[in-house]
């Protein structure tokens, strides 16, 4: 993994016009994800992770812009591409998969024809062989039966197959990049991990670099190397997956960590005590203040916080970055 | 392959006051109303405002015209087929009566049945609807073969036989327009109910104890009723020309001035005094515009994927 | 089984007709459920979708019409109520749905939201009325200013705090929370959650918890089933469920829901179900489970396992509960 990364992020911000002018939606986010390595971008609904991802594919909505900083697709800026160059590049180097695969799924057309078009359009193939390689990518993706399924619609398929369609979609022609925003939210849990476990076997395979959007740190942590964690729209903690989980540095991550009611197997005290919750909620669009924006439900909120601006991420162990005047103490026992 | 971008969660777009944050909570968000809002972005479009400017002057010309301009419309006001300018500002027809006495007349029958006539459609339209949605089962199936029976009959003729058999007045005018158009309406209305008789929030208010008549009509109908009211909007455009056509053929209330009889009495003369007919008939025209723009802004109003984002 | 329990379901079945023509078709929503919930507790039902685990919660709340089997009430059938009778029921059964943004109707203002099950339900003033909404805002975190917005002017958590206070309106003993927090961030799910354990212990409410999240349900429930195709395939007291569960299908859920680490990795090769579940519609005769199970054997496609006690309040539905050792999660 010591090659070149295959996307960088440099200092983005993204930005909504509105009535009253622009307001920022995420702002000076940086991170790079090498070959063969998963990012994941975690945080609320509202902290401008599905924005990101959005902004790399150059699918933003109406309003929304990329305000500032560069994305860099094995060096090549994507925000300067035209019109063309852009559509080449999505689908052919870089895809992505959506959390609820019916809607991302064309109806009328076969999930065979859906394959094989994704690879007439980039890769110049023939009817035939594209047929041929549609085949072998839903096989791929571990869909039984895979002859027949070709010839399925959308809605003939489970949840989790559809799911496995849009993977192999995505990933018919061989992307660099895979975004995958929320990939498993809409699927049963036993079905999330089957899927996941597809995802790593495939990335394994094709050496996809691949960003993972979600909401849930937990369940990243078995396929993710990285993580960043994103609060209103600014990366307050970004550093290996392992590390972060371990010892969380900013008070928000560590909030996280704790706030969800884990699973924990034989463990009988847990039940009817209340979780530790984060208070309050994320400031809105528009109102996020230049002070760090979680100082208003932070436990360790200091007179500083309030005064001076939200602090950049600074790098506190070798794999780990904080953006907190105040953060936890790493034990530097052991 | 499609790819929509997502919309944004509306959580990023909506004001919101957190109920336990520390220190000074942010405003309140004003309470307006949802219909307050859809007014405010129907004046905002060009094509609402343009609609709402047509409609309000032709109610203006329909109510205070006859008292600004009074006499009888049907009264010999000069020489037959006179043109527009010399004796009266817009001419007269072929028995010499005043075109604008007839326009302003005219309005209020015209714009009376069109309004009357959309009403008795959406009353039937929606109560059918409503039930076959609400109901489903064999109800549904038996009012929707009764609707589909009506939708099949070829609609100016079901209103002539009507207007025949009862008699040339405005009153069976109206109802022979209202009868025939209904069908539209009970099928648009009975595919709302089915889809907002699934959501949650009525499964919310059943548990809450609501039964049949206050779901149908507190709960589902005030959700089903924006495109409810478009069609309802078009259908007063569609009920004008109706009565322009049956008075064409000579079926109207030939003792009411209206706009189609004036069309359907002077069309004999319409290539000699183009303004005997046409006049009347770009009143129509831009009436039914009127109500058509209204419409169409109105839909795009309530639309919440045109909303702009603010 | 001592006294009645609050709630009593009783062979529970909600079947319906997919389809007459070409080949009847009839979904097995409910296949002969039964669970009883002593006032104060929290039941909870865990289950994927398709499992019939939010179909029971509508056949309790009266939503859905049941097919046979009976749901008591302190004692009372309620199954065939209907008018003044089932608006008393209504009052101590309420219901938290998933969706904070679909059960709350848009063109209400919140106050009316709330007020709504009492209007319905109970003869009051609109003084007292008015009261009460003050009162149960107060009680769910809200202002009382909240009363005249609307609901998309409410953040996520917010409104699903309003469905708290509009199931609350009425005092009802059970409150049913279908999936009441897998819709909201995980930071705003930590306040519901606590918000319900603490009304819980204030009010003394019984919750039927769905879920799909085990480590919710550890987190709130009493006692847990383990739904599969419309049918209860294990229950059990939570400490003795989450230390011993003996269904396989349990064990698939539970090794899904591990934290990350190396124990869910080595599990998970024999422990995780493959493929997903079949149609509800016409099941096959033998283990609805039969088709994913990592332990199947011909017994299991041929006959349906009976629920059987194996110790206290611990009931299991497998063939081979006695052959194969749980595996070991903690």
């Amino acid at each position: 993994m010591s090659s070149d990364p295959v996307l960088v992020l440099d200092d983005l911000s993204i930005a909504l016009a509105t009535i009253s002018g622009e307001v920022p939606v995420v702002e000076h986010l940086s991170f790079s994800v090498a070959q063969g390595s998963t990012i994941a971008l975690v945080g609320e609904s509202g902290c401008g992770k599905s924005m990101t991802a959005l902004a790399i594919m150059n699918l933003l909505p109406q309003g929304f812009r990329c305000s500032g900083g560069r994305i860099l697709l094995e060096s090549e800026d994507v925000v300067a591409a035209t019109p063309s160059r852009r559509r080449a590049l999505r689908g052919n180097r870089m895809s992505m998969i959506f959390q609820e695969p019916m809607t991302a799924l064309n109806p009328v057309f076969t999930v065979g024809e859906q394959i094989a078009e994704a690879l007439r359009a980039h890769q110049n193939l023939g009817r035939r062989a594209a047929a041929a390689r549609a085949l072998d990518m839903l096989r791929a993706v571990q869909i039984p039966a895979a002859e027949n399924r070709i010839k399925a619609y959308p809605h003939q398929l489970s949840g989790g197959m559809r799911q496995r369609v849009m993977i192999a979609i995505a990933l018919a022609c061989r992307p660099k990049l895979l975004i995958a925003d929320e990939p498993t939210t809409a699927l049963d849990v036993t079905v999330q991990a089957q899927v996941f476990d597809l995802l790593a076997r495939l990335q394994e395979e094709m050496s996809t670099a691949i960003i993972l959007i979600t909401h849930d740190l937990g369940a990243v942590a078995d396929i993710a190397d990285d993580v960043a964690v994103l609060y209103a729209g600014r990366c307050i903690e970004q550093g290996a997956t392992r590390v972060v989980m371990e010892q969380p540095l900013h008070p928000y991550t560590a909030g996280l960590m704790v706030c969800v009611p884990h699973l924990q197997p034989g463990v009988m005290a847990a039940r009817h005590r209340l979780l530790a919750e984060i208070p309050g909620m994320v400031p809105p669009l528009g109102q996020r203040p230049t002070i760090c924006a979680f100082s208003d439900r932070c436990t360790r909120v200091g007179n500083d916080c309030l005064s001076e601006p939200q602090p950049p991420l600074f790098t506190l162990a070798p794999t780990q970055a904080v953006a907190c005047l105040h953060p936890l103490q790493r034990e530097t026992t052991a | 392959m499609t790819m929509i971008p997502m919309p944004a969660h509306p959580e990023m777009l909506g004001p919101a006051n957190p109920p336990h944050a520390p220190g000074p909570s942010p405003p309140l968000p004003s309470p307006a109303s949802p219909a307050a809002e859809i007014a405010t972005r129907l004046l905002r479009r060009p094509t609402g405002l343009a609609g709402v400017l047509i409609i309000t002057g032709f109610l203006l010309a329909a109510f205070a015209g006859p008292h600004l301009y009074p006499g009888d419309p049907f009264d010999v006001a000069g020489l037959p087929f006179s043109p527009p300018g010399e004796d009266l500002v817009l001419g007269t027809d072929y028995l010499g009566r005043d075109i604008l006495a007839g326009l302003l007349h005219g309005a209020r029958a015209t714009l009376t049945v069109g309004a009357i006539a959309a009403l008795i459609t959406l009353v039937i339209g929606v109560a059918i609807g409503a039930l076959a949605g609400y109901f489903g089962g064999a109800l549904g199936t038996a009012l929707m073969k009764i609707t589909e029976f009506f939708q099949v009959l070829p609609t100016l003729l079901f209103a002539m036989v009507l207007v025949s058999l009862f008699g040339q007045t405005l009153t069976v005018v109206t109802l022979s327009i209202g009868i025939v158009s209904w069908p539209p309406v009970a099928r648009l209305t009975r595919a709302e109910f089915l889809r907002i008789r699934g959501l949650d929030f009525v499964k919310a208010a059943r548990a809450a104890g609501a039964g049949a008549p206050y779901l149908i009509l507190r709960v589902i109908l005030p959700n089903a009723a924006p495109p409810i009211i478009v069609a309802a909007t078009l259908a007063v455009g569609t009920a004008i020309l109706f009565e322009g056509g049956l008075s064409f053929l000579g079926l109207g209330d030939p003792n009411v001035m209206s706009w189609g009889l004036m069309i359907g009495q002077n069309r004999a003369y319409a290539l000699d005094a183009w303004w005997t007919v046409a006049l009347p008939g770009a009143a129509i025209f831009i009436a039914v515009l009127g109500v058509s723009l209204l419409g169409d802004a109105f839909n795009d109003a309530i639309n919440p994927r045109l909303r702009r984002r603010t | 089984m001592s006294a009645p329990a609050l709630l009593e379901v009783d062979g529970l079945f909600v079947h319906f007709e997919a389809s007459r023509r070409p080949k009847p078709a009839v979904v097995h929503a409910v296949d002969g459920v039964s669970f009883r919930i002593p006032r104060g507790t929290t039941f909870g039902i865990v289950g994927e979708s398709g499992s019939g685990k939010s179909t029971t919660a509508q056949a309790v709340m009266r939503l859905v019409p049941t097919t046979a089997g009976a749901i008591r009430l302190d004692g009372r059938n309620i199954i065939d109520l209907n008018g003044v009778a089932l608006h008393e029921v209504r009052k101590s059964l309420q219901m938290i749905f998933q969706d904070p943004f679909s059960s709350l109707d848009p063109r209400r203002r919140a106050g009316n939201l709330i007020a709504e099950p009492i209007r319905l339900l109970e003869h009051r003033s609109k003084d007292e009325t008015a009261a009460r909404v003050d009162e149960l805002l107060a009680a769910v975190g809200l202002q009382p200013s909240a009363a005249s917005l609307f609901p998309h002017q409410f953040s996520g958590g917010q409104r699903q705090r309003l469905c708290i206070a509009r199931a609350l309106a009425t005092a009802p003993a059970l409150i049913v929370c279908d999936e009441a927090v897998s819709a909201l961030d995980v930071a705003i799910q930590a306040q519901i959650l606590n918000l319900l354990l603490r009304l819980q212990a204030e009010r003394g409410l019984a919750y039927l918890f769905i879920s799909h999240d085990l480590g919710v349900v550890q987190h709130m429930c009493d006692e847990i089933a383990v739904m599969y195709l419309g049918q209860i395939i294990e229950q059990a007291p939570n400490s003795a469920f989450f230390s011993r569960p003996h269904h396989p299908y349990t064990w698939s859920l539970m090794t899904a829901a591990l934290p990350a680490g190396p124990l869910r990795q080595s599990l998970k090769k024999s422990y995780l179900a493959t493929g997903e579940p079949p149609s509800p519609i016409n099941p096959p005769n033998g283990c609805r489970f039969a088709s994913r199970c990592p332990f199947v054997v011909t017994r299991c496609r041929e006959e349906a396992p009976e629920l059987v006690a194996i110790g206290t309040g611990h009931w299991v539905a497998c063939h081979r509960h006695d052959e194969i050792d749980p595996p070991v999660f903690a």
